[in-house]
């Protein structure tokens, strides 16, 4: 009796096996010119190139990988329309409305400046926007643009707290100065200093601010220096931030002080702008930072996907965070339309227009569930009422013989109340 | 003006008018006609270029009348917008004033920073005087950027859409009609500047200065006002630019785009009121198309190497302005005096 119900099972297993590949391929087949639309912008030209570039790289290489090998999204091939905003804020704002008249079912951007440009008007018409980088301006308060990450504010809060507990060994408060690009990236971390200081027992002592194309900050950090920081957090792109470690470094203020970056500069870009000091060492040795994906190095399908088709296609962006981020926003945007079309069906959704875009959110971003995006972040995907952030994990990292190096888990950023947002 | 052959002027109405023969009212009607039906068949893309170039008619023909016609180049026209664009978002947000009163205010608040700024013109000018205005670009930008408690600082503002008399401008279609008619207004008013005392008082300014104060043109005064008037109008397109973004922020003014409204009135044509128009249209609709065109040609030239499709568009500003400089100095306002000279004159243009 034993023996038959074994057969009858091991057939049934073999069947089950042989039918595995046919059954995936049976999902909906788009038929001829049947694709789901999506905007795309990256500041490509203009001033931070260095960010724009890669990221456009990283969407489009993304995409084509999505379509060949992932069946699209739901069955159905994935079109993205890509703008180089130029980081012109005007334009953002046109480009926003093309891909509304194209009918896009959703857009993102590479910049949280971008999305605050884009973010008006976007909110507006209920247009959903994803943004790769971003600032507690973005998602608060709770309207229709989501990350796929945590914000700098989150950013702010995880290197404080690993500070206070892995490094700081004084007694009373550390004294904390923050040196800020001008925006929304400097703006972001601040609000997370000023929301969360207090509570984590931290002084703020100074706050300078730099600008995106600054070539010294002698004078910002004397100013900084006189204050005698334990702890120096810079928030900018990499270029600027290199411009801020390299002055700290002829200051004496680093080493010394321990010095953190926020996820918008932490990338390998940084630690080569950053250059070598006349030792031949890395300027940005010993550096801490904050970034919401893995690196270049880690054993994850999404690396091995991503190294592979970045050899094939753009080979200088291998080891480029920024490639990786939009590569991880392109997959969690799949994920958001492929659940979509599951619940509605593609008709609901092929035209594009305002109907459309409350499908996508209310039976797309908000029904997304524990996705890992291909372990390139450190949570699962999901949405939680009231809170745009659709993964809330990050992780402290370090440079180490000039490379980016993970040392911390992954950690949970809970969501923060900015008042001033949040009214 | 140019007048086509055997039109003559018999009275100083006649001599006044802008637009004198039928052919021009037909014109003129048929562009109206054009314009104020071009929601019917522009989507909400081409109406939300059709507004940026509005905005940019507004603040480029301010500088041409600063600087085509006053000879005082200023780099600072962006930073003149920013003054404006917050004068108005903080009006309307924070002081719930109505919005036709808030922009006055922005054209009147930014005219009135442009006379501060311009009263080095009076001791220097040509090169030392883009120097000060430069500096005017950066000072106002860090002054908005670091006045937090006002202008919201890095974070910048949101801004209400504008609205006249409970009506709220709020689809693309409603912003272009408010822009389209502010931008004929200014044009018209600026034209007509241009034919007043003050105009001439400006353009004998632009010519020599010394020959000007000698004729008894007060030149302190005339200098101020061009200024004032120049930046009036940065300070209304930086309102609608406020108004019609929903947000402000200093990223909204770079010092590029300062350059960029030269480059504009260079291309169109300096001291002249077609200039403007022809050099913002010209430039806004290559960025559009470098804008569509980049992706294109990536697909289609994928050996190309990364990032060259981008960089088309600053390399092809920028040729295109020094083209211009080389073979047109004069600007397209020029080339189309040319062309309407040949079309009155054929088939005997010589």
């Amino acid at each position: 009796m034993q023996k038959r119900l074994m057969l009858v099972m091991s057939v049934v297993l073999g069947l089950a096996v042989l039918a595995l590949p046919a059954l995936t391929s049976c999902g909906p087949k788009a038929k001829e010119g049947q694709v789901l639309k999506i905007g795309m912008m990256t500041p490509s030209t203009g001033p931070v190139p260095e960010k724009g570039v890669p990221g456009q790289h990283g969407i489009q290489d993304a995409v084509e990988y999505i379509n060949k090998e992932l069946n699209g999204a739901g069955g159905y091939p994935m079109q993205a329309s890509w703008r180089d905003s130029a980081y012109d804020m005007a334009k953002v704002g046109t480009i926003v409305q093309d891909f509304m008249n194209e009918g896009d079912l959703l857009f993102t951007t590479h910049s949280s400046s971008e999305m605050k440009a884009a973010q008006g008007k976007a909110n507006e018409a209920g247009f959903p926007g994803i943004a790769t980088f971003i600032s507690t301006m973005n998602l608060h308060p709770a309207a229709h643009i989501y990350g796929p990450t945590p914000d700098y504010g989150d950013d702010w809060v995880a290197l404080a707290k690993y500070y206070k507990d892995h490094i700081w060994q004084g007694t009373g408060r550390p004294k904390m100065a923050l040196h800020l690009l001008g925006g929304t990236v400097g703006q972001g971390t601040l609000d997370g200093a000023q929301a969360k200081a207090a509570e984590l027992g931290i002084d703020l002592v100074a706050t300078e601010n730099h600008a995106l194309t600054t070539t010294s900050e002698i004078e910002s950090l004397t100013r900084i220096k006189a204050k005698n920081p334990d702890v120096l957090i810079i928030s900018g792109v990499p270029a600027s931030s290199a411009v801020v470690l390299r002055d700290a470094k002829k200051l004496g203020i680093y080493p010394g002080t321990t010095v953190m970056l926020t996820s918008a500069s932490f990338v390998q870009a940084f630690v080569d702008l950053a250059g070598k000091d006349d030792s031949g060492a890395f300027v940005a040795e010993g550096t801490y930072g904050v970034a919401h994906v893995v690196t270049w190095d880690e054993n994850v399908p999404g690396v091995a996907k991503a190294r592979e088709y970045a050899q094939k296609n753009h080979p200088a962006d291998i080891g480029n965070m920024d490639y990786l981020g939009t590569w991880a926003t392109v997959l969690v945007i799949r994920e958001i339309l492929a659940t979509a079309v599951k619940n509605v069906g593609y008709d609901a959704l092929a035209k594009g227009g305002p109907d459309a875009w409350k499908l996508i959110e209310e039976q797309g971003i908000k029904k997304v569930k524990g996705y890992k995006i291909e372990g390139l972040q450190g949570g699962s995907l999901s949405f939680t009422p009231g809170d745009n952030r659709l993964d809330k994990y990050l992780r402290i990292y370090q440079v180490k013989g000039g490379n980016i190096v993970p040392i911390s888990d992954w950690q949970e950023a809970p969501l923060v109340a900015y008042s001033q947002y949040d009214k | 003006m140019d007048l086509p052959a055997g039109t003559r002027n018999y009275t100083y109405a006649q001599d006044m008018a802008i637009f004198r023969t039928k052919t021009h009212w037909f014109l003129l009607l048929v562009l109206l006609v054009f314009l104020f039906t071009a929601p019917v068949w522009f989507g909400n893309y081409w109406l939300s270029v059709a507004n940026l170039i509005g905005i940019t008619i507004i603040a480029v023909t301010g500088l041409n009348l600063l600087t085509g016609y006053c000879g005082q180049l200023s780099i600072g026209q962006a930073g003149f917008m920013a003054v404006g664009a917050y004068t108005s978002a903080v009006l309307v947000g924070r002081f719930n004033l109505p919005f036709p009163v808030a922009i006055l205010c922005a054209g009147v608040g930014a005219g009135l920073v442009g006379m501060l700024f311009g009263i080095p013109s009076l001791r220097v000018r040509g090169f030392y005087l883009a120097i000060s205005t430069i500096a005017a670009q950066f000072i106002i930008v860090w002054v908005v950027s670091h006045w937090t408690n006002l202008t919201g600082g890095f974070s910048g503002m949101e801004v209400k859409p504008a609205s006249i008399g409970g009506f709220v401008f709020r689809s693309q279609a409603s912003e272009y009609f408010l822009i389209l008619g502010i931008t004929i207004a200014a044009v018209f008013v600026a034209k007509n500047i241009a034919r007043t005392r003050t105009g001439r008082a400006f353009v004998a300014i632009r010519d020599n200065d010394l020959a000007a104060e000698t004729l008894g043109i007060n030149l302190f005064r005339y200098k101020l006002t061009a200024f004032f008037v120049g930046c009036f109008y940065a300070g209304i397109a930086g309102s609608l630019l406020a108004h019609t973004s929903r947000s402000v922020s200093a990223d909204y003014f770079p010092f590029m785009d300062s350059v960029l409204f030269i480059g504009m009135i260079i291309i169109g044509g300096l001291g002249t009121t077609l200039g403007p128009i022809l050099g913002a249209v010209f430039l806004r609709l290559l960025d559009v198309l470098v804008t569509k065109l980049s992706p294109w040609l990536q697909s289609a030239f994928p050996g190309l190497p990364p990032g060259f499709t981008s960089g088309i568009a600053p390399m092809l500003f920028g040729l295109v302005i020094v083209l211009f400089l080389v073979f047109e100095p004069r600007g397209m306002s020029h080339r189309w005096q040319l062309l309407k000279a040949a079309y009155r004159y054929w088939p005997f243009s010589y």
